[in-house]
């Protein structure tokens, strides 16, 4: 049990830091902990785990998303415009625009696998030419409501569980089996540590690149259908706030940043407490701008936690040599 | 000469090349390149625009067009700085945000007042890049993960202080912008003084210390840098430069924004990148940034003369930047594999 | 009177003592030479008296002064200068600005004085009669050598009275490694104390006044040189016979070919190697490094992208990528030159980088099953008896010796039976390389074609069954038999050709 939890450290961390927050919350704002506002909690986070999983897979990986906004607004959009309100649509329409977001992400994998350009430069032009397209597409006007259907798997319930969070859930485990259980798993941790050594250890690093970034296009869209769903309406900037609340979440979950580390539990309790948060506003009296301070603060502290300067402090501590 | 003898003076490498024959002209131009094709790009753009539009090539043009450029050449020459030094600051967008903001609300006519709160601000901003930077050192952080806090965290106080666009700034200092001499307006003569800064500051010790740190930190550690005391100067001045770039901005727009400094943070990498300044490190020249800062600015006039929707813009860009990296790789690559 | 003096000098980290009781005495204007293999502790010393490591006990007088440096600032400061192995170079900066990097003499402005500082490079050139160099060249562009010697300029242009050389002369060739020697008895004359270190016993003879043997973490003996004989010297070096070092030829080759390569090119090193590998035998490359051999392995590998002909028992193969290459038993497997930058996951247990390369072998349908990974990690770790406390330490933390076991067992699992085997000894303990030595000819003895590369050429001359000697990115020459020896593989590796 102790070597589970020395090994998982940040994790186990970040979900201590989870629970404290939870109970700070509730001190100050009593219904808090009630049902009705931990199953909002629950599908807000939702949105930001979704996109926060592909974020994962390519962090690991060593890389960044910064696409991730565009992708996100691209696919809510295109799918308002191509269903009209209209359920039936929805059938060939989600496939089309997952595929299109897995599209998106195998051309920045590509970009950075094949021809090594920086992940920071290629995700954030591909970010501003959808950005841009889309903006052409539009024209700036509104676009058609969300479909029913949309609406319900966002905001709808199964036997009182919102359908958003059994997505999440179901989200959550093939990304734990990728991860854990899956030989893609010991590429990604393999790559993000060292690309040359995974190289010549015959881990197949292009491909393994590429997929996380494909992987990370495919979350983007589909949250930003889900999100449509949830708000009932596409509209411009949508994704705008997913790009820092992803990679804050990925952080707080105790990944690092250069990658090789980290795992997608840990990023869910880093949605959470992002989420919290936002929750912990009205309660505290708080204006967003106050949230903001708060976020930079937290992700600070929590990064700090994880540092190489206590990660040593700790190691020689224990009289161990790290 | 005995068999050791032999043994021990053979035991190993290359023949040393004999390097005097000729300057690497081949490889100096490589290495320019990124460079050369931010200017080729420029002069590409300035010649579509000015066949489409008349009076391009006039002092007013060029007034006018270093005014639109210069918020974004100030932030790109920190955020220069601190790519040469191998690490990226995200924190600009708050600080020009905040930068903004106190101004606009703190700026009365009174020019000794204005004055005061112009060079808080200034101050603000150095200080806030050392705490970034030693933030970087002592807790061992990643600059991205770092900066992208303190960003959210500046954004904020700016937020809290003027929760919407709005305040008010003497119109003299908006003048400020306006002001003439020798036929150039004062963003021209702030471009030549950047120009002659970094001049000046890359024959400066520290200059090349934070460039020997980019370049490989482990080699500048071993020969003795403080490699907190560069982080501390490297990221302070970024923070310095932001908040010059906010007291320049609010000349355009004449009031503070909570919001407006997030619009810089990525630009200001891209006109470093599309002017030849490596991600990796101790390479880049301001000049490259300053071209790289006109192209993304003249992408907006021509989107506009050639009377295309202006979201446009923003894919241009996006081309562009990638058509620069991709030069620029392909550059680097036949610069590598001429060395060992 | 001595201008160094050190009694009793301790250092340890964490767990393990890297100096105890080191003393060590030397004089101004003699070059003194520190012998000791890789771990006895002579790195640790040198750094300890430049000021990048303190020390935990003991006393070091300068000058007659105590001297605990903080930091290399401080140890200038009292005229201590080091030129180490790892280069403290910057790649993006000029030669000369690397020789007077943070000491460039400056203008009113506070910027660099170009003039000046070019007049000063070509002084200290001129002074001590450098190799060719040129000031204005970017440093990224010079060969390993050229930067060594840039490395030692910048040394001297701090002036100091103690000049520390750390195996200085390991990546100079033949005519520049001269020069360096003549440099340190032109340095001693001037009345400063030289502290060399180096493996090579014909250097040492050559110009040193004294010497100091260090092993295990602490100091043997010291002695004039010309007072101790070289084979006095190697016994307390190493503290037992030297004979056992190397296991019994026995021999195991077959007439089954493994690998058969033609016309092997790449680059500008490697200009088409031909030769052939058979079941069961320890092939050794040899030759001046520089000439290919890396190259060779590399392509062999799929590293690097050659063109030529590959044949793997019988069957010609394409080999583009290391994953290609490891395609199980018929596949072929690296270990390679650089530990901890190609063959390691140093922040990654032992577990997860033995089955890095292997991960097919333990999965069931589509999961990885823990169960059939530990009896895998098992299997390695008893094979080759790696001494870690378990299968889940970080390989960061394991000496150098078993961390090329760890790679060994990595590339073992992948089940491949040809060999590739660059350097496997460097930097590791005589104990463990008396086991890689034999393990080889176990492997050997199985049935492995095994192409190993040694720097060092008695181990060429003693595990290898043939040599081949690469001059030029060709074979040379391929020495069997009674014509392996150090003698034949120099004459190979820079005289004429010589017929198999």
């Amino acid at each position: 049990m102790s070597a589970f939890l020395s090994r998982n450290r940040l994790i186990v961390l970040a979900y201590a830091g989870m629970i404290v927050l939870l109970l700070v919350t509730a001190i100050f704002s009593p219904g808090f902990l009630s049902v009705s506002n931990m199953r909002s909690t629950v599908v807000l986070a939702a949105f930001v785990g979704i996109v926060a999983l592909g974020q994962t897979f390519v962090i690991i990986g060593g890389g960044i998303d910064l696409s991730v906004p565009w992708v996100l607004n691209s696919a809510a959009i295109v799918m308002a415009l191509l269903c009209g309100g209209q359920d039936l649509p929805l059938v060939w329409v989600m496939p089309l625009l997952l595929a299109g977001g897995a599209l998106i992400g195998l051309v920045n994998g590509v970009g950075v696998a094949q021809f090594g350009v920086p992940p920071i430069i290629m995700t954030l032009a591909t970010n501003v030419i959808l950005q841009g397209l889309i903006l052409v597409l539009t024209g700036g006007s509104p676009t058609p409501s969300a479909p029913a259907l949309i609406q319900f798997l966002s905001v709808g319930r199964i036997g009182g569980f919102p359908v958003i969070a059994l997505i999440w859930l179901a989200l959550t485990l093939v990304a734990t089996l990728l991860l854990s259980k899956a030989a893609f798993g010991r590429h990604l941790y393999a790559l993000g540590t060292s690309a040359t050594v995974a190289e010549f250890s015959g881990v197949p690093t292009a491909r393994t690149t590429v997929l996380t970034y494909l992987i990370s296009g495919l979350t983007a869209a589909f949250a930003g259908m889900l999100l449509t769903g949830y708000s009932g309406q596409a509209y411009l900037g949508m994704g705008d706030a997913y790009l820092f609340t992803s990679i804050a979440a990925v952080a707080i979950g105790g990944a690092s940043i250069l990658g090789g580390s980290g795992h997608y539990l840990g990023t869910v309790a880093g949605a959470m407490v992002l989420t919290i948060l936002t929750g912990l506003l009205p309660a505290l009296n708080l204006s967003s701008g106050a949230l903001l301070v708060v976020y930079g603060a937290v992700i600070l502290i929590t990064v700090s936690i994880g540092s190489e300067t206590f990660a040593g402090l700790g190691g020689r501590l224990r009289g161990r040599r790290v | 000469m005995s068999v050791e003898q032999t043994v021990a003076r053979a035991q190993m490498p290359t023949q040393m090349k004999d390097t005097r024959p000729g300057i690497d002209w081949r490889g100096r131009a490589l290495d320019r390149a990124p460079f050369l094709v931010a200017c080729l790009m420029l002069a590409l753009i300035v010649a579509i625009y000015g066949s489409l539009q008349s009076g391009v090539f006039t002092l007013d043009e060029l007034n006018l067009d270093t005014a639109a450029a210069m918020t974004l050449m100030l932030a790109a020459t920190g955020q220069t700085i601190v790519l040469v030094r191998g690490g990226i600051d995200l924190s600009i967008g708050g600080m020009i945000s905040l930068g903004t903001v106190i101004a606009a609300t703190r700026f009365t006519d009174d020019p000794s007042t204005t004055a005061f709160w112009a060079l808080a601000i200034l101050a603000l901003g150095f200080l806030i890049g050392a705490l970034n930077g030693l933030l970087i050192s002592l807790l061992k952080l990643q600059p991205f993960l770092v900066t992208l806090a303190t960003w959210s965290i500046l954004n904020g106080v700016a937020m809290i202080i003027l929760p919407t666009d709005g305040g008010s700034v003497p119109g003299w200092w908006v003048g400020f912008a306006s002001g003439q001499l020798l036929g150039l307006t004062s963003p021209v003569w702030m471009l030549l003084a950047l120009l002659a800064f970094w001049w000046w500051f890359r024959a400066t010790r520290v200059g090349i210390i934070i460039q020997a740190s980019g370049s490989n930190e482990k080699s500048a550690f071993l020969s003795g840098v403080s490699i907190t005391r560069v982080n501390i100067v490297t990221y302070g001045l970024s923070g310095l430069f932001a908040a010059g770039a906010a007291l320049f901005l609010i000349t355009q727009t004449g009031a503070g924004s909570p919001t407006i400094g997030k619009d810089y943070i990525l630009p200001s990498v891209a006109a470093a990148v599309i002017g030849g300044v490596s991600l990796f490190g101790g390479r880049g020249h301001l000049a490259g940034t300053l071209i790289g800062a006109f192209v993304l600015t003249l992408i907006g006039n021509l989107v506009f003369v050639l009377h295309v929707s202006s979201y446009w813009q923003p894919v241009a860009s996006g081309v562009i930047l990638l058509l620069s990296v991709l030069a620029s790789s392909v550059a680097e690559k036949a610069a590598r594999s001429r060395v060992l | 009177m001595d201008l160094v003096t050190v009694k009793g000098l301790s250092k340890r980290y964490g767990g393990i003592v890297a100096l105890s009781e080191a003393a060590f005495s030397a004089r101004a204007g003699e070059v003194h030479a520190l012998l000791g293999e890789n771990g006895a502790g002579k790195s640790t010393f040198i750094q300890i008296l430049s000021g990048a490591v303190q020390h935990d006990g003991g006393t070091i007088l300068v000058g007659g002064r105590d001297y605990r440096p903080a930091n290399p600032d401080a140890a200038q400061a009292r005229g201590i200068a080091a030129v180490f192995q790892e280069l403290s170079l910057i790649p993006d900066l000029s030669v000369e600005q690397n020789i007077w990097f943070r000491h460039e003499p400056r203008t009113l402005l506070g910027t660099v004085n170009r003039t000046e500082m070019r007049r000063k490079t070509l002084a200290l050139l001129e002074k001590y009669d450098f190799p060719a160099l040129r000031p204005e060249q970017e440093l990224r562009r010079l060969t390993l050598a050229e930067r060594q010697i840039v490395e030692i300029a910048k040394g001297l242009a701090k002036d100091p009275r103690i000049l520390i050389l750390d195996e200085a002369t390991s990546a100079l060739p033949a005519r520049e490694a001269e020069w360096l020697l003549k440099l340190t008895r032109q340095l001693a004359a001037e009345g400063r104390l030289v502290i060399f270190i180096s493996h090579r016993m014909a250097e040492v003879r050559a110009i040193a006044d004294r010497l100091t043997i260090f092993r295990n973490g602490g100091t043997v003996a010291a002695h004039e040189a010309a007072a101790v004989s070289d084979d006095e010297i190697v016994t307390q070096m190493i503290g037992r016979h030297l004979d056992r070092l190397y296991p019994e030829r026995v021999p195991t080759m077959t007439d089954r070919v493994a690998l058969k390569v033609g016309n092997l090119t790449s680059g500008s090193r490697l200009s088409g190697v031909d030769l052939s590998l058979r079941e069961g035998e320890i092939l050794g490359v040899g030759g001046l490094q520089g000439h290919g051999q890396r190259e060779l392995f590399q392509a062999l590998f799929g590293a690097t992208k050659a063109s030529g002909a590959i044949e793997l028992w019988g069957k010609p193969v394409a080999i583009g990528n290391p994953r290609q290459a490891l395609t199980g038993k018929d596949g072929i497997a690296l270990v390679p030159e650089d530990r901890r930058g190609q063959g390691l996951l140093l922040t990654k247990s032992v577990r997860e980088n033995l089955t890095l390369s292997v991960i097919k072998r333990f999965t069931e349908s589509g999961l990885l099953s823990r169960q059939k990974e530990a009896a895998l990690v098992k299997e390695m770790v008893d094979f080759l008896r790696i001494k870690a406390g378990t299968p889940e330490q970080l390989a960061g933390t394991l000496s150098g010796g078993n961390q090329q076991k760890v790679i060994f067992g990595k590339m073992l699992l992948t089940q491949a039976r040809v060999l590739l085997l660059y350097d496997p000894t460097r930097g590791v303990d005589v104990g463990t390389k008396g086991e890689i030595f034999q393990l080889m000819r176990d492997l050997a003895a199985r049935g492995y074609a095994i192409l190993f590369h040694s720097s060092d050429m008695p181990e060429l001359v003693h595990v290898a069954d043939r040599v081949l000697v690469m001059r030029n990115g060709r074979i040379a020459a391929t020495l069997e038999g009674d014509y392996i020896s150090e003698e034949e593989i120099l004459r190979a590796a820079m005289l004429e050709t010589r017929a198999a």
